[in-house]
């Protein structure tokens, strides 16, 4: 038996859907295995590949994490008066150096590894190498590496660090927004250099970090 | 040169070196003019009619340097006799920093006199853009990364945000296009379809996603940068793609010339593109930092289906 993540994660609107219990083989009945995945179908509705049971059960530890780093999120947020839709600079900047700072004091003793659980990260890597390793893993690559103006390098990434204002976000394809658990809207995932970040995007840092990530 | 002391038989010669090549456009002959509205006086190649909507795209611009501010300046020329009323921003509108300053010397002084003049600039975000920047008024975003906007009832922008194109955003500007009757349909956002720059260059997995989704519900025009250079593209499955990412870098040479894709391409200079849709037909003239015209011409949009 055989889980297919995104036909399972669209019906849940937070974060990680994953829930391992909720998942039982017996509400899933009979899904189709990605290798009958016709090529022909949308790349939008593509799957990437298969999740065995226990492979959704790691994915699912990160589920309570990212719950309470979100509830910590908005929590934050409500303290904050809202960007109205027409801010000034100096009303962005300010609100989201506030948003930074708040957040770092408040998980002042997060580590690597708190969101992206040792149990979902080699999860997470096989998955991502499987969208890397496939057809399309060489233009999806290079489309991640963009090598715009700089190549960051390498850069030393810390979290609850600031995401680097030098560096340029990089593309996410869709493609590989599908082969991963969803996010919430203040979450995204970005890729520096190897490393697979969880950018918070209102407190501009690095929430999580995997490291090598994409093959070479 | 200044741009509006330049020749029209100049700028039209410089348009029939590269015509373009698809039924949807043509080049700016005399005889495009058949039909189209009295001129009152034209500014190179476009008609600069009276209550037409006339606009300017550009991108890749926010670095506070001088060629940047050069290339303003011919845009601000361009203004003094080509009313344009909107600026259309194809993304990476700040590099580096984003403090309070970035925002004045890498947006608000270059154009300051369009922005006095009350040309409104409508954004979308590159990858060198923070997510923030979407409440930022000056460029009336609304607060969202992807959203529409309609200057005329006969045109409607779509405005994307490529570096994250999640399922629910392919969802939205389906349902969006597909719901706009609107005449001309015209898609806006940072990384390009179609390019023939080497250092970037297309993005095609991005393309397989929207792609069909423009072809099935009518766009007419795709307005991308990223690569810093000027190109118009052939059209594509009946589409007319720009780059216009050389508002403020440059990548000189960047243009492979034999990737069969160009209908015309300038990559030794920033340039900006002008635009003036008349009914049926868009005219258009990119223009360099030094006020020359590097091309012009005519698309015609796409007829829905009947």
């Amino acid at each position: 038996m055989v889980l297919k993540l995104n036909g399972l994660i669209a019906g849940f609107g937070l974060m990680v859907a994953i829930a391992a219990p909720a998942w039982s083989a017996d509400k899933l009945k009979d899904p189709p295995p990605t290798s009958s995945t016709p090529v022909t179908a949308p790349p939008t509705e593509r799957v990437v590949g298969p999740l065995s049971p226990a492979d959704a059960a790691a994915l699912a530890t990160m589920n309570d994490r990212l719950k309470e780093y979100i509830d910590l999120h908005n929590k934050i947020k409500g303290t904050l008066p809202a960007l109205p839709k027409n801010s000034t600079p100096e009303q962005i900047d300010k609100r989201q150096r506030q948003f930074e700072n708040l957040m770092r004091q408040a998980r002042a003793t997060a580590k690597q590894g708190d969101l992206f659980t040792p149990e979902a990260r080699p999860v997470i890597k096989r998955l991502l190498a499987n969208v890397f390793s496939g057809p399309d893993g060489r233009q999806l690559k290079a489309a991640i590496f963009d090598f715009d103006d700089k190549n960051p390098g390498k850069i030393a990434l810390t979290v609850n660090g600031r995401y680097p204002d030098t560096v340029p976000l990089s593309n996410v394809p869709p493609q590989v927004l599908q082969t991963l658990p969803k996010l919430t809207a203040d979450l995204e995932y970005r890729f520096i250099g190897d490393n697979l970040i969880l950018l918070d995007t209102d407190a501009h840092i690095v929430a999580d970090f995997i490291e090598d990530t994409i093959p070479r | 040169m200044n741009l509006l002391r330049f020749p029209f038989s100049l700028a039209l010669f410089l348009a029939l070196l590269s015509p373009v090549s698809s039924v949807n456009a043509k080049s700016p002959a005399p005889s495009a003019a058949a039909g189209t509205p009295q001129q009152t006086a034209s500014v190179g190649a476009l008609p600069n009619k009276d209550g037409s909507f006339k606009f300017i795209v550009f991108g890749d611009f926010g670095t506070g340097a001088s060629i940047q501010y050069q290339l303003a300046e011919q845009m601000a020329k361009l203004h003094e006799k080509f009313k344009f009323d909107t600026a259309i921003l194809v993304g990476d509108n700040l590099y580096g920093s984003e403090r309070p300053q970035d925002f004045q010397q890498k947006f608000e002084i270059p154009y300051k006199p369009l922005l006095d003049a009350g040309v409104k600039f409508y954004a979308s975000l590159g990858n060198h853009d923070a997510r923030e920047q979407r409440f930022y008024k000056l460029f009336n975003m609304d607060g969202k990364l992807y959203y529409t906007y309609s200057p005329k009832s006969n045109v409607k922008f779509f405005f994307l945000e490529s570096t994250y194109m999640e399922p629910e955003q392919v969802k939205w500007v389906e349902k969006e296009l597909k719901a706009a009757n609107n005449d001309w349909k015209i898609a806006v956002f940072h990384h390009p379809l179609y390019s023939s720059a080497k250092y970037h260059g297309s993005e095609v997995r991005l393309r397989e996603v929207l792609e069909p989704i423009f072809v099935e519900n009518n766009v007419s025009l795709v307005f991308t940068g990223h690569d810093h250079v000027y190109e118009r593209l052939k059209p594509q499955n009946d589409i007319q793609y720009f780059v216009t990412g050389s508002g403020g870098k440059l990548r000189s040479g960047d243009i492979n010339r034999g990737s069969g894709l160009t209908a015309s391409g300038f990559d030794t200079d920033l340039a900006f593109l002008a635009g003036e849709i008349i009914d049926d037909e868009m005219y258009f003239t990119a223009i360099s930092r030094s006020g020359q015209v590097v091309d012009s011409g005519v698309v015609r949009r796409r007829q829905a289906k009947p």
